[in-house]
């Protein structure tokens, strides 16, 4: 059986095409300001690639901030459900998912079938969300990709404010201009993040496994900020980003077998 | 002038114009009282040569990453084809955010203090409220006659309504920042204020308008007027007395200027004419810091 | 009471090995802040009084005075713990038990509250609750039981959570002072404590114990008022400096705390002839009122006044964690026990200055007090200081800015959280503030 599961994220768009509970594509688009379209396409590309057509696909699931846009969907599904059901496929003991994206943080309790138990979201500050890295490293004049190897060479952390985006940029200003290093700004920059991440886990309570997924699951910096913040192991899977996508595709799968019966 | 980094996007819809100017007409000898202000903001850094508490030339750039002396390189600029020499100044105040890293400085003050001060000096005596909008802050400031603080407000908190919120709406909705102003006012009817006026989560709070068919114009009048309103608050807490002026960044944007003065019901004192051979506003601080490097200075002389 | 057998209404189970990571991390943490402050305040005043060298050593919360507390106890002494300056600490001392403040000064610890209370909650309760969970605070650990005053909504809260740990004994503080009914009613409450205090220590409070100690904290108090009496001239004592003696007497051995206090004032007294100041005169002469300030993370706001450009000096305070602490005696009239206890009734709810009531002459024994401060210490700003969350003193503040208004003198309101993020954004604000009173004073 064929399903797809869509992720219409605030910065991206990304698709999953499962056969059979395998993952066999995935393809994504920046969502601009016509996430509806962006989907199209990554869903057009992520079928593309293994030579399918709409009309192939038995179940189409959205998930993402934008789910309601979403072409296609047979139906939306929460993200903290696709992430539960993300997290337990790609980990089967996994119990604490932590989802961070572009502007939006999440952790999600669950149980060893994937159902959701409990879960916590943090929209209220810009510094636990990718944005804040991305405002940062434009402001330390560094490429996004390079902030996590950066900040991997400091033994220690600055200080800056991470209560808003546009403070803590200010910071990282003065902060160059008192000569301190880069690599301990950038650490600063994940330290403030896991720091805040972490207190919102605390409020769920850590259970192992504990997985991390979303976009800024990618960079290397805060996994090793979050590691030392939480004091515990996490596991990071492959395409972390596109974990939204794939809990959609799962739920698609699920619900496409209960339309059946 | 300074080359964009190979880091930053193509398009930069959020760089406004640096630039250097001479006040025509003006020559400076060495008996003459020159004093200079550098405020180093956190978004822009400006510096302004005074000759007797005289505008004589001043400049703007960016205060960036990749140039830890911004307040030397401002201050360069300033100096620029007026055959002075740093060691002509007799007195250099270091104001702004950076304030501490203003190496050549004879003395660091807050730009509250050097706002005022300039305000003072750019608008008169008349002055009495002065709305500063900066890269990162909003301060109001009562000030009396002379140009001294009387009390102040900033905000705390929220940096919505900053320099940099706006430059970051800009840059979103592709709009030059310099237009910004003008093309939030090109609406045929005032649209009602955003409700969230998080910087951090512009972006999502402007799709959802635009994808409601909303125009980029009402868009940004929306979030303008959310900021207006913010800032009017804050000069209604610290208390309004006539006349009111806005220093800065901001008050280059005819959109906000606009909409605060209907907020408030007072008009401020008007903009001088910048771009010809007026003073500018954005160099308030600097010009302050100058004028009370000037009276240090004398002070010192007694 | 054994906490490990029942079952925690609020706070969740941690393991043991996390408890004690955690601790041991912010404990040493804040070893060193404790450290950078006394230092800092060392290099303030390069001829600070000897007398200054105990307070340094009384500082350190995990070092002297736990020891000495840990030492009485296994002597069979109880220790009672209290969170609130209405607790009546002379029947604590008459029953033979040792009284100390329990109230927390670390900022890490609110992030472990955090797991508890939402972040809007007051930060110092969350720092109290996050300094239980993972047992930081020596003097909360060596406390047998504690006494909780009902003066706000998160101490209101904080007293149920902390029963999960300790023996709570709350108090209930009429909102309303000055009513015959309300005074009737604290004084109930004063009896009660007395003998909850004499059931749990197993001592009976005698009339001669109780005038022993209601006379040593008039002695205290004596000692108290002369150290404010000498921050009234040209400055002889950092804002800091002094504010710490005060706070310490907190925790410190209330005996002792007299004595060395006094070798201070004495030494004080000298300076002024000497006329040593530790800087100059036309330093702008600063008070701070609003929420409660506890060593040591809270040195911050004192810090950036005094290590400010323009530098300024905080010569008095209003605050529960500073002045108000031993301000007013017990005054009695008669020795006898019904007098003593009236007495105790009395000072403990008439004198406080509290933002926690309502009257409508509107908390005019604090506006009194600042007036007071202001003109006989020659105050010439006020900070009106807040932390986010603080209700109670951030509504007070309109009504404390009218006051100053009225007798010219500027204040201003500045609100900050138990985070060390925003002392960038303060200095500019503490820096501006004390330019203004510069500027006035050149005038």
């Amino acid at each position: 059986m064929i399903t797809v599961g869509m992720d219409l994220g605030t910065q991206r768009v990304k698709a999953v095409v499962l056969i059979d509970d395998a993952v066999v594509s995935r393809a994504q688009a920046f969502s601009g300001f016509d996430p509806a379209k962006a989907a199209e396409e990554a869903v057009g590309e992520a079928l593309k690639k293994v030579k399918l057509k709409i009309s192939d696909v038995a179940y189409f699931v959205a998930t993402g901030s934008a789910m309601e846009m979403a072409p296609y969907a047979d139906s939306t599904v929460s993200m903290m459900s696709a992430d539960a059901k993300a997290g337990v496929y790609l980990f089967p003991k996994a119990r604490t998912i932590i989802d961070v994206g572009a502007e939006e943080a999440r952790a999600v309790k669950c149980d060893e079938k994937a159902l959701m138990v409990d879960f916590v979201v943090n929209e209220r500050c810009a510094a636990g969300a990718g944005a804040f890295i991305e405002a940062m490293a434009r402001a330390l004049e560094v490429k996004l990709e390079e902030m996590g190897p950066l900040s991997l060479k400091a033994e220690r952390a600055s200080q800056i404010n991470a209560s808003c985006v546009i403070f803590g940029e200010s910071d990282v200003v003065s902060l160059i201009h008192r000569q301190e290093s880069k690599p301990e700004i950038a650490r600063a920059v994940f330290d403030a993040m896991a720091d805040r991440i972490s207190s919102m886990v605390h409020r769920l309570g850590v259970k192992p496994d504990v997985v991390l997924i979303g976009g800024v699951a990618k960079d290397v910096g805060f996994v090793a900020a979050l590691k030392r913040k939480l004091g515990i192991d996490v596991l990071v899977p492959d395409f972390p980003d596109f974990a939204g996508a794939l809990g959609a595709a799962l739920t698609a799968a699920t619900r496409a077998k209960e339309r059946r019966k | 002038m300074k080359e964009p980094s190979s880091v930053k996007d193509e398009l930069e819809f959020w760089r406004w114009r640096e630039y250097h100017r001479i006040v025509s007409g003006k020559k400076w000898t060495s008996k003459d009282v020159i004093t200079a202000g550098v405020d180093v903001g956190s978004v822009g850094s400006k510096a302004a040569i005074m000759v007797n508490g005289e505008a004589y030339s001043w400049s703007v750039a960016r205060t960036g990453s990749n140039s830890p002396d911004s307040a030397s390189k401002v201050l360069s600029l300033a100096l620029e084809e007026t055959g002075l020499k740093v060691s002509d100044l007799k007195y250099i105040v270091g104001t702004g955010y950076g304030r501490v890293n203003v190496p050549m400085a004879n003395k660091a003050i807050t730009e509250i203090a050097c706002h005022a001060k300039g305000a003072n000096y750019i608008w008169g005596p008349s002055v009495r409220t002065v709305l500063d909008v900066g890269g990162q802050d909003i301060k109001a400031i009562r000030t009396d006659e002379t140009g001294r603080v009387v009390s102040f407000l900033m905000n705390d908190k929220c940096a919505a309504g900053t320099g940099r919120g706006m430059e970051v709406f800009a840059d979103l909705l592709q709009i030059p920042i310099e237009e910004i102003g003008e093309i939030s006012l090109k609406v045929d009817e005032e649209p009602p204020p955003v409700s969230c006026t998080c910087v951090a989560f512009a972006k999502t709070e402007a799709m959802g308008l635009l994808r409601k068919g909303w125009s980029k114009e009402n868009v940004l009048a929306a979030y303008t007027r959310a900021m207006a309103i913010r800032m009017a608050n804050l000069i209604n807490r610290v208390g309004l007395e006539r006349e009111l002026v806005i220093t800065g960044g901001q008050s280059k944007n005819i959109g906000i200027v606009t909409r605060i003065e209907v907020v408030l019901g007072v008009k401020c004192l008007p903009m001088p004419n910048w771009r010809d051979d007026g003073l500018d506003p954005m160099v308030a601080g600097a010009f302050g810091a100058a004028l009370l490097g000037k009276a240090l200075y004398e002070k010192a002389q007694k | 009471m054994d906490s490990e057998k029942i079952e925690k209404k609020y706070t969740p189970e941690i393991p043991a090995k996390e408890i004690e990571e955690l601790r041991n991390s912010i404990k040493t943490a804040s070893e060193k802040i404790i450290a950078e402050n006394i230092e800092r305040m060392k290099k303030a005043d390069p001829k600070r009084p000897e007398a200054m060298k105990y307070f340094d050593e009384i500082s350190n919360l995990f070092g002297q005075r736990q020891r000495e507390i840990l030492a009485e106890k296994q002597k069979g002494k109880k220790v009672i713990g209290y969170m609130c300056l209405f607790a009546p600490i002379e029947l604590i001392m008459a029953a033979d038990a040792i009284p100390v403040r329990v109230n927390s000064g670390w900022y890490d610890t609110s992030k472990i509250g955090d797991r508890v209370v939402p972040v809007e909650v007051c930060p110092v309760i969350r720092s109290t609750i996050g300094a239980k969970m993972i047992g930081l605070s020596p003097f909360l650990e060596l406390s047998d039981a504690l006494i909780s005053v009902l003066t706000c909504d998160g101490m209101t809260k904080l007293s149920e959570i902390l029963s999960d740990y300790k023996t709570i004994w709350p108090m209930n503080v009429p909102r309303v002072k000055d009513a015959t009914h309300s005074l009737r009613f604290w004084d109930d409450e004063i009896v009660q404590m007395k003998q909850q205090i004499e059931e749990f220590t197993g001592n009976k409070i005698t009339r001669k114990r109780l005038k022993q100690a209601i006379e040593q904290t008039q002695r205290a108090t004596r000692v108290f008022r002369r150290l404010q009496d000498l921050r009234k001239g040209n400055p002889v004592i950092t804002g800091r400096d002094a504010m710490l003696v005060n706070q310490a007497y907190l925790w410190d051995d209330k005996v002792r705390w007299t004595e060395k206090a006094e070798a201070l004032c004495d030494e004080l007294e000298k300076r002024a002839q000497r006329k040593e100041w530790v800087c100059p005169p036309d330093t702008p002469r600063v008070l701070v009122t609003g929420t409660p300030m506890y060593w040591p993370d809270n040195w911050k706001l004192p810090t950036l006044v005094e290590e400010a450009n323009p530098k300024g000096i905080i010569v008095a305070d209003e605050l529960c964690s500073g002045e108000r602490i031993l301000n007013d005696p017990v005054g009695v009239d008669e020795w006898t026990m019904d007098d003593m206890l009236s007495a105790i009734g009395e000072r403990y709810l008439m004198a406080s200055t509290c933002a926690c009531f309502t009257s409508s002459d509107g908390n005019e024994d604090r506006i009194n007090w600042l007036v007071n401060k202001v003109k006989e210490w020659n105050v010439q700003g006020v900070i009106y200081y807040v932390i986010r969350g603080c209700m109670l003193y951030a509504m007070e503040y309109s009504r404390v800015k009218k006051a100053l208004d009225k007798i010219n003198t500027p204040v201003y309101y500045l609100d900050t959280e138990y985070t060390r993020e925003d002392v960038g954004q303060l200095k500019t604000r503490v820096e501006a503030f004390l330019e203004m009173l510069t500027a006035r004073v050149d005038l």
